[in-house]
């Protein structure tokens, strides 16, 4: 007994294991933000000279813009003057051009990450593209995606590489005014990830982008672009860590992903930021656009994404359903614990005849946590025999979190076909009061029925992925059971 | 937002405030003021607040519709007026915005009970008044409770003393005949301890534009039990605003049938505070036809532990009209073993209908029991092909469908006589082809 006790005690105890700072040597902008600022940027990235008039378009309208206020979270106005749009470790001067010209410091911290970016790690089989505070360091498998014809690469480098399917494309789904945080995106993303998978082909492997935030007062400002021409198919990872820091740094990214016809995107996400301590002090503000434009017939676009990190997220992946009969799906465990606080939940537009839509949420709220599920289901007009369906349980632990659900449903179509559905309660006793009599501990208890919960959206991952959200989420969980 | 016209009412509001009941009353006037400002300052809500998101009130902005300062009964057809007055009630008829004595029934009511127009009650009991006034409709919520009770020209009062059960329901019967008129009324109505009530809100008027701001305030005490039957159906071309909010003490039960069948643009609110194991019913329908544009906003707080609370709302839309449906749940924190349950079903009959729900929860406590469910969609096909299989054409078929679709609401009323109006009333609505009055 008193060693399961300890047991117990030791889980509680286990921190934040991705919280470690890589001590190296950065470029860095002071902080700030004018006009200067993202010339600079621009120059360093050697943009083409479109992408800066975009950039200075995007700025200068989110100057006009106020930071938006409905959403369920709480937190002090951010001092943008405050911030470093720019941190990258300092390389040689064309930037590496193999794995032993990344420096060594990095190559550790991802490693310590569990991220492999030594392509001999052939067990690993995923192509990755590691992001390094500003910039991309390293994208593997480089070589046998481009035998594929599958194009990959930071999207600094599509920017000098692929002008044209960056002009066509970019801001296309998601434009530079379409909201406070992804104009300022549009003026100041540093790097990202950029994907184009052409006609017919099927990508042979998994990508994935690691995103990493590691020097102090920067705020992470990247920007993904997948486009899946017609009849191709791509299976994204992202995943996300940050150092333990008494303050709150931003993250403000923008995902754009346009499926032409046949098309199939699939997306997932394990978002892991720093939550802040468990007084709710420091943690990574997590506040991104993500919307994927169904354009082509019969393409679809599935958003999965567990959230277990951040202090604030504020995460709404969207899908527009151009195409006749395509379909949206989005998959979402979001766990919020201590004091963090997540407004999430996704907008499915339907357009195009006969296309559906699924939407299952899972909220789990511990601590002092506020969890907000919000979505929209929209059918206009032209969406004949358009079909959703919504599920958002809730499940509360402890009794000073919250947890609250927000749907919007529009229709406008008389043959569409719409359900919504949505519970609240907490773990009941009786489950627990089973597991416990069969000899788990309550904590292991709370762990496994809150898996069990969140099966739905965990069988949607890759196989990795769900290992490690499994995981993430007993390890987010701790010290929230009495 | 719109302060033009809101200074245009308000410039229009000394000339009308000398003859408003309650002037002597120094407390009232007040109020009065205070709601005046308030609403000067914000005009009608607009779109860009949240609890309006999918209510455009402009119409009535662009208008100016004028209250009348005295009953003006005229020419009411008796017979219209018979179609709507139940059988054995007590009732207060208010014509455009006044107490028409004539009109009304209070015979025979309980010497403890009082049952009479809200002017009256300033004159007879406006201690009582004070006390309740205002407590359960707050004016920071929107300006149209603020416009109100700055404006309010009479009502209805209503108290049940301890342990009184009233043998017959009490109707108010809301009519306004006036072109570009404006009625504006404030009923309350207090049930105190174990009491028994069922009230009849009825909102008619003739062919005409106009407006009605009314305002229902009801206190149902501890173990007290009040029905509220609330059947809009007003003009075509009319703007209904009615909103009634609801204070619940331990214990206490209160159920509210609300019925939305009239108006251009009709808005009600349905706000109930719940104490410790207090049970709330909401129920409602709501048809739209032709251009209307018809929304419930309901909101159930649950303040304290035990309480349960049971929501049902289904609409039926068709030609270009559209449907609101916006229903909040929120759990307080301690609010614990909450039981709550909402549901809205929709049904879509033309290319043109649209409807817009927005159930939210809102939670913050642990243990608790909470769902909501929406549904927009059309009629069951295999439903109709089970019709079609016994000989019953798809027209019929689908006509049968959608009215028991909505009788399912009118069911519910307990009350025999004015179940035998709302049916009436949704009939005259819908196509009621193989529809078989005798069944009913």
């Amino acid at each position: 007994m008193s060693a399961s006790e300890q047991e117990i005690k030791n889980l509680i105890g286990k921190e934040y294991k991705q919280g470690f700072v890589t001590e190296l040597e950065t470029d860095t902008f002071p902080p700030g933000l004018d006009e200067e600022v993202i010339h600079r940027l621009s120059k360093v990235k050697n943009e083409p000279e479109f992408m800066l008039e975009y950039r200075l378009k995007a700025f200068r309208h989110w100057q006009t813009m106020k930071t938006p206020k409905w959403a369920f979270v709480k937190f002090d106005p951010i001092d943008y003057q405050a911030i470093s749009y720019y941190s990258a470790p300092k390389r040689k001067e064309d930037g590496p051009k193999s794995l032993d010209e990344i420096d060594p410091q990095v190559l550790e911290a991802y490693k310590k990450l569990g991220i492999p970016l030594d392509e001999q790690e052939r067990l690993a089989g995923v192509a990755v593209d590691a992001v390094f505070d500003s910039v991309s360091v390293a994208t593997t498998f480089k070589g046998k995606l481009h035998e594929a014809g599958v194009i990959f690469c930071p999207i600094s480098e599509a920017l000098r590489e692929h002008p044209e399917l960056i002009k066509q494309y970019l801001g296309s789904v998601v434009p530079h005014t379409d909201n406070y945080f992804a104009a300022l995106n549009a003026a100041v993303f540093t790097d990202g990830s950029f994907v184009y998978i052409p006609k017919g082909v099927r990508c042979p492997m998994e990508l994935s982008t690691y995103f990493r935030i590691n020097a102090a007062n920067t705020g992470q400002f990247e920007r993904t672009l997948i486009i899946a021409d017609e009849g191709s198919h791509v299976s994204y990872l992202e995943g996300c860590t940050a150092p333990m820091r008494d303050e709150n740094q931003l993250h403000a990214a923008v995902v754009e992903l346009i499926a032409m016809k046949d098309a199939v995107i699939k997306y997932s996400t394990v978002q892991n930021w720093y939550p802040g301590d468990k007084n709710g002090l420091g943690g990574i503000y997590n506040f991104v656009t993500k919307r994927a434009d169904c354009r082509g017939e019969n393409s679809k676009v599935s958003w999965t994404q567990v959230e277990t990190g951040s202090a604030i997220t504020w995460k709404y992946p969207s899908c527009i359903l151009t195409g006749d009969n395509s379909t949206g799906e989005f998959y979402s465990v979001a766990l919020t614990n201590n004091y963090q606080q997540a407004d999430t939940g996704t907008k499915m537009i339907h357009i195009g005849k006969n296309t559906s839509s699924t939407i299952i949420s899972k909220g789990i709220s511990a601590g002092r946590a506020q969890n907000t599920y919000r979505g929209l289901v929209k059918v206009l007009k032209s969406a004949e025999n358009a079909r959703n369906y919504t599920q958002c349980d809730s499940l509360l632990i402890g009794d000073k979190c919250g947890a609250h659900t927000f749907p919007y449903v529009e229709v406008k179509q008389p043959s569409a076909q719409v359900e919504h559905e949505a519970t609240t309660s907490k773990i009941s006793e009786d489950q627990l009061f089973f597991c416990q009599q069969r000899g788990l501990s309550a904590e292991d208890a709370v762990s496994m029925i809150v898996n069990g919960f969140c099966k739905e959206v965990f069988r949607e991952l890759p196989m990795e992925f769900a290992v490690e959200a499994q995981a993430l989420l007993g390890l987010s969980l701790e010290g929230s059971v009495g | 937002m719109n302060t033009a016209t809101a200074s245009r009412y308000a410039a229009e509001y000394q000339t009308i405030a000398p003859v408003l009941p309650g002037q002597a009353l120094p407390w009232l006037k007040a109020l009065r003021a205070e709601a005046l400002m308030a609403f000067s300052a914000h005009g009608f809500p607009s779109p860009r607040e949240e609890e309006w998101r999918y209510t455009n009130v402009s119409g009535i902005e662009k208008k100016l519709f004028s209250p009348s300062l005295s009953l003006t009964a005229g020419d009411l057809d008796s017979e219209w007026l018979k179609s709507y007055q139940l059988e054995d009630t007590w009732s207060v008829v208010l014509v455009n915005g006044h107490f028409s004595a004539e009109l009304s029934n209070l015979t025979d009511l309980p010497s403890t009970v009082s049952v009479m127009s809200m002017a009256d009650a300033l004159v007879k009991q406006p201690d009582k008044v004070e006390k309740y006034l205002g407590t359960a409709a707050d004016q920071s919520e929107h300006s149209f409770i603020a416009f109100n009770t700055a404006w309010f020209t009479d009502g209805l009062f209503v108290h049940v003393p301890v342990k009184q059960v009233l043998n017959k329901p009490i109707q108010l019967l809301h009519i306004v005949t006036g072109s570009d008129a404006m009625a504006t009324t404030r009923n309350i109505i207090i049930a105190d301890e174990m009491a028994e009530a069922k009230v009849i809100e009825t909102f008619v008027g003739i062919d005409n534009a106009y407006l009605t701001a009314a305002v229902t305030e009801v206190f149902v005490g501890s173990n007290a039990d009040v029905t509220l039957y609330k059947m809009q159906s007003e003009s075509d071309k009319a703007y209904h605003f009615g909103g009634s909010y609801i204070k619940q003490a331990r214990d206490a039960r209160f159920t509210h049938h609300n019925f939305a069948f009239g108006g251009l643009l009709a808005r009600s609110d349905i706000h109930a505070d719940l104490d410790h194991a207090s049970e709330c019913e909401l129920n409602g329908l709501y048809l739209g036809v032709k251009r209307q544009h018809i929304d419930n906003h309901t909101r159930i707080n649950h303040l304290k532990p035990y309480a349960i609370s049971r929501e049902l709302y289904k609409g039926v839309l068709d030609d270009r009209a559209r449907g609101v449906f916006q229903g909040r749940v929120i759990v307080a924190i301690d609010a614990q073993k909450t039981d709550s349950q909402m549901n809205n079903r929709n049904l879509l009959l033309s290319d043109d209908a649209e409807v817009d729900t927005k159930p939210q929860l809102e939670i913050y406590a642990d243990d608790v029991k909470c769902g909501h469910g929406v549904t927009v969609g059309q009629l069951d096909e295999k439903s109709i092909f089970y019709l079609q299989s016994r000989c019953v054409d798809e027209e019929t078929a689908r006509n049968m469908l959608t009215f028991a679709f909505a009788n399912e609401m009118v069911d519910k009323i307990k009350i025999r006589s004015l179940h035998d109006i709302v049916l009436e009333q949704v009939l005259a609505r819908f196509p009621q082809e193989g529809v078989n009055k005798e069944w009913l």
